[in-house]
C-alpha cells in the first residue's frame, strides 16, 4: 500500500441539463475525505409556483411536464390526491388503468437507464454506442422493452412524452378492445426477454459493496405498490400519504439550493432497490422463482443491485399490464364527474425513480392555493452523499483522478437521478496539495 | 423495401420549428413518403428507421452560420457532433450512431440542418427560416422525384 499522501480536489462546476442542474465538489486531503457535496438544483421547485391559481382540471397536464421521463407518475400522483379530496370513486376500470398506464412507464424508464446509462459503466464502456459493439443484441433488447413501455403509454396518454391522457375522474378516453388484443401479444412475446434481461443484469458483475441504510418504498397488503398503498419504511413504520410530514423533513443546505430530505433526522434510499428491499414478498411467483434463480439476497445492502433491480421491476410491470389487460373492457365511460371542495389533498405513488409525494391546497373553485413536491431526487440526495462517501473509502482514495471522477458518476448515476443526464459530462479540475 | 421516411425534428418554440416545417410542406407537396414531425424522440428514432430504406432527417442546428444556411451531413461527420448520452438528452446523432451500431440504419440517410437564431417559447419561426425550409422542401422533392 502506497504510504504517499495526497491532496485532491475534484470539482465538477455546472451540470446543467433538462430536469436539474447540479455539481459535485469532492476534496481530500491527506488520504481523507475532507469535502464531499452534491449540489442539485431542483426545477420541479418552479412548477409548485406556476400551479397556484390554476384550476384542477389543468393539472395533470402541468405536472406532465415536471419530466419527460416520469410524466405519469406526476399525472397520477397529482389526480389520485385530488380525487381524494374530492371524494372521488374512481371506476375500476380506471383504476386498474391507471396502473396498467404506470407499467409503461416503469418498463420504458428502466429499460432506459438500464441500458443506456448504467450498463455501460459495469462494461468500462463510455456510452451505450460502445456497448452496442460488445453486447449489440442485449442493447437490441433493451431498445424494443423501452419501445414497448413506450407504446403502452402512448395507448392510454395519447404519447409518451408528456401524455394528456388522464384527467381527474379517470382518463379522457378508452382504447378500443382491438388495440388491448395488439398489445397483449406485445407484452407476451417480451416475457420471455424480460426473463432474460433478469439474467443477463444479474450476470454483470458489479463492486462487493455494504452500505446500512433506511429503505422508503410504499407497501400494498396485496400488490406490489405501484400507485397506491401506505408508505412503508424498513424499520417497520407504515403511514398513510398525508402524514409525510411528520416523519420526513426537507431543509435547505449552504451548499445547495435543492431540499434535502431525511427521515428522523438520517438520509434515506428510495427507488427500485428500496422497493425490492421492501416489497420482493409481493412479487408474483415467477417473478420470485427467477429472482431465487439469480441468487440476489434480499433486503441488499449493496446499491449496485439497484440494475437488477430494475430489470425484475420491468417483468413484473410486464406480468401486471398483461394481467390487468386480460380482463380489458371498454367501459361506459373511462371517467366519471367530478366536484372540487376546498381542502388539503395530500398523495403519493412510486414514480420509476422512487416516492413521489404531492400536496395541494384547493379553494372552493378547485383552485390551487399551494402546492408542494417531493421529487425522488431530492429524497436520494443526502443518500446519494453519504453512499459516494462510503463507496468512495471502500474503492481507495489513492485510486488515480479519472478512477475517482468515473466511480462518483457510476455511483451516482445508480440512483438514476434526474441529473443523471448531465452526470456524463462532468468536467472536473484537479488541484493537487 | 423501398419505404423512404422523412423525419422533421423540432419543437413548437420559433425557429426551431424548422425540421417541422419543412415536413409540413413536404405533406403539402404530397410527396410519396411517411413523413413524421417529432420532437425530442431520442432512442426512439431507432425504431423508426426501421425498415426504411431510405431516411431524410431535418433538424435545427446552432453552429455558428448565417441563419438560414442550410447543411447536409455524411455520416462520416456524425461523431464530431456527437455530445455523449443522456436519460433526457439522447440526441438525434447519438441516436443515429447507436443505431449503426446496431445495425439498423438504412441504407441511405440524409441528414439535414437548418441554421437558427435564439428560440424563444410562443414565438413562431422567422422569416429566413420559413424562406430556408420551403428551399430545403424543394430540394427534397425534387431529390425523390428524381430517384423513382
Amino acid at each position: 500500500m502506497s504510504e504517499q499522501k495526497r491532496t485532491v480536489s475534484i470539482h465538477v462546476p455546472v451540470l446543467a441539463r433538462v430536469e436539474g442542474e447540479g455539481a459535485l465538489d469532492l476534496r481530500i486531503d491527506d488520504g481523507a475525505i475532507t469535502q464531499l457535496r452534491l449540489r442539485i438544483f431542483e426545477p420541479p421547485r418552479f412548477f409548485e409556483k406556476f400551479l397556484e391559481g390554476r384550476h384542477y382540471t389543468e393539472i395533470p397536464d402541468m405536472v406532465a411536464r415536471i419530466c419527460g421521463i416520469c410524466p405519469v407518475a406526476y399525472q397520477v400522483t397529482a389526480a389520485q390526491a385530488l380525487e381524494q379530496l374530492f371524494g372521488v370513486e374512481l371506476d375500476p376500470w380506471a383504476r386498474a388503468m391507471r396502473r396498467v398506464f404506470y407499467c409503461g412507464e416503469w418498463i420504458q424508464s428502466h429499460s432506459l437507464h438500464i441500458h443506456l446509462l448504467a450498463a455501460p459503466d459495469f462494461f468500462d464502456c463510455s456510452s451505450a454506442i460502445e456497448l452496442a459493439k460488445i453486447a449489440p443484441d442485449e442493447v437490441r433488447r433493451g431498445l424494443r422493452i423501452q419501445a414497448l413501455g413506450n407504446e403502452l403509454m402512448e395507448l392510454f396518454g395519447a404519447r409518451s412524452v408528456h401524455p394528456v391522457g388522464v384527467r381527474i375522474g379517470g382518463f379522457h378516453g378508452a382504447p378500443p378492445l382491438a388495440r388491448i388484443r395488439e398489445i397483449r401479444e406485445k407484452l407476451r412475446a417480451a416475457l420471455p426477454e424480460a426473463e432474460a434481461l433478469i439474467r443477463w443484469a444479474a450476470s454483470i458483475h458489479v463492486s462487493q459493496d455494504d452500505q446500512a441504510f433506511v429503505s422508503v418504498a410504499m407497501r400494498h397488503p396485496v400488490d406490489y405498490a405501484i400507485e397506491r398503498g401506505l408508505i412503508g419504511v424498513s424499520d417497520g413504520l407504515r403511514i398513510e400519504a398525508d402524514a409525510f410530514d411528520a416523519h420526513f423533513a426537507e431543509q435547505h443546505q449552504a451548499h445547495s439550493t435543492a431540499l434535502f430530505s431525511s427521515y428522523h433526522g438520517e438520509p434515506y434510499l428510495v427507488g427500485p432497490l428500496a422497493r425490492l428491499n421492501l416489497n420482493h414478498d409481493r412479487l408474483p411467483e415467477q417473478v420470485k422463482a427467477l429472482l431465487a434463480e439469480t441468487g440476489l439476497v434480499l433486503p441488499s445492502r449493496n446499491l449496485f443491485h439497484s440494475l437488477v433491480a430494475r430489470a425484475v421491476e420491468i417483468l413484473l410491470a410486464l406480468h401486471e399490464a398483461l394481467c390487468l389487460l386480460d380482463a380489458y373492457r371498454v367501459p361506459d365511460s373511462p371517467w366519471v364527474p367530478v366536484s372540487p371542495r376546498a381542502g388539503i389533498a395530500t398523495g403519493c405513488t412510486e414514480a420509476p425513480r422512487g416516492l413521489l409525494w404531492h400536496r395541494y391546497e384547493m379553494d372552493d373553485d378547485g383552485r390551487v392555493v399551494n402546492a408542494r413536491i417531493v421529487p425522488p431526487t431530492s429524497q436520494n440526495q443526502a443518500r446519494i452523499e453519504e453512499d459516494l462517501r462510503l463507496s468512495l473509502l471502500n474503492f481507495g482514495l489513492d485510486r488515480p483522478d479519472d478512477a475517482l471522477r468515473l466511480h462518483c458518476e457510476k455511483v451516482i448515476r445508480n440512483y438514476d437521478p434526474c441529473i443523471s443526464c448531465a452526470t456524463h459530462f462532468l468536467r472536473m479540475n484537479v488541484e493537487r496539495g | 423495401m423501398n419505404k423512404v421516411r422523412i423525419l422533421g425534428i423540432g419543437s413548437p418554440s420559433g425557429d426551431d420549428q424548422a425540421g417541422w416545417l419543412v415536413a409540413d410542406a413536404l405533406s403539402a407537396m404530397g410527396v410519396d413518403a411517411c413523413i413524421d414531425r417529432l420532437d425530442r424522440p431520442g432512442a426512439n428514432l431507432i425504431p423508426l428507421l426501421e425498415d426504411t430504406a431510405w431516411a431524410i432527417l431535418i433538424d435545427a442546428m446552432q453552429s455558428g452560420s448565417p441563419i438560414g444556411d442550410i447543411r447536409r451531413f455524411g455520416t462520416e461527420t456524425w461523431p464530431a457532433y456527437s455530445q455523449g448520452l443522456s436519460s433526457h438528452g439522447l440526441g438525434v446523432i447519438d441516436a443515429l450512431s447507436l443505431a449503426r451500431e446496431l445495425g439498423s440504419l438504412p441504407s441511405r440517410i440524409d441528414l439535414y440542418g437548418i441554421e437558427i437564431g435564439p428560440v424563444a417559447p410562443g414565438t413562431t419561426a422567422g422569416d429566413d427560416i420559413q424562406a430556408a425550409a420551403r428551399q430545403l422542401a424543394r430540394h427534397i422533392a425534387a431529390d425523390l422525384a428524381a430517384s423513382r
